[in-house]
């Protein structure tokens, strides 16, 4: 079985006050698929992760990533405090 | 606002395509179609003399269409139209669905082998009747499974959906 892709997509979906319905719409996409990209139970194809990553207006990497996202938190506080 | 409106607001249902129904209830459904038939089936073979054909045929072959219509007439995405083609299925249900046609015809082609084998020996040993009731009930078993199986595996394996709205 291929190794689960990590992602951030409750986070980003959250933050957007997008429920997964709503993100199942704008993706043409199963409201179920959402949740089982979100647990990691299934792998998007490249088609659907480039659309996943354009729809939230980022990169690729910062939706998507083989290893374990920092938590986001730690990442924030670190960038101030290195400012 | 209507009644039905009011309905549909506080209950809301996914569209024709995202909806799937729960596993329990298809498990049941798989137990009961396929059990029903099995039942029937073991019954009109019981009920048929040496002599005739009857009532194998007409009931074996009806039981065929109403499991068929039962798995195929449920509004869900996993019906008939929708498994002939990828219309209202995103990649991963049709990744499912791929799946659950090899599963099927990896258990049908071994079936089939069998059922054939065995009706051929039905017709050749047995007195003709028998012989011929014996291979339409083993070719009717065949048919159902090859009708229906895909079905029934994705029915089986598909996981309860998620409420809406989370």
């Amino acid at each position: 079985m291929a190794p689960p892709i990590r992602n951030r997509i409750t986070v980003l979906r959250a933050e957007r006050g997008l429920s997964r319905q709503q993100l199942a719409d704008a993706l043409g996409i199963n409201y179920q698929t959402v949740g089982y990209l979100e647990r990691g139970d299934y792998n998007p194809s490249l088609e659907l992760a480039f659309r996943i990553a354009e729809h939230f207006g980022l990169p690729l990497e910062a939706v998507f990533s083989r290893k374990p996202f920092a938590p986001m938190s730690s990442q924030l506080y670190r960038k101030e405090e290195s400012a | 606002m209507s009644k039905q409106q009011i309905n549909d607001a506080w209950y809301p249902k996914p569209p024709t395509y995202n909806r799937i129904g729960s596993r329990r209830w298809r498990r049941l459904l798989v137990v009961g179609t396929y059990g029903g038939w099995l039942l029937l089936a073991v019954i009109m073979k019981l009920a048929s003399t040496p002599d005739s054909s009857f009532p194998v045929i007409p009931f074996v072959p009806l039981a065929n269409v109403v499991v068929a219509l039962v798995w195929f007439g449920r509004k869900t995405y996993l019906g008939r139209e929708v498994l002939a083609g990828d219309f209202g299925l995103d990649e991963r249900l049709i990744q499912n669905r791929n799946q659950a046609f090899r599963r099927a015809f990896q258990f049908f082609a071994s079936f089939a082998l069998i059922a054939w084998l065995l009706s051929l020996v039905a017709m050749w040993l047995q007195p003709v009747n028998q012989g011929l009731t014996n291979a339409i009930l083993l070719f009717m078993g065949a048919a159902l499974l090859g009708t229906t199986l895909p079905t029934v595996i994705w029915a089986w394996r598909e996981p309860d959906p998620e409420p809406l709205g989370s």
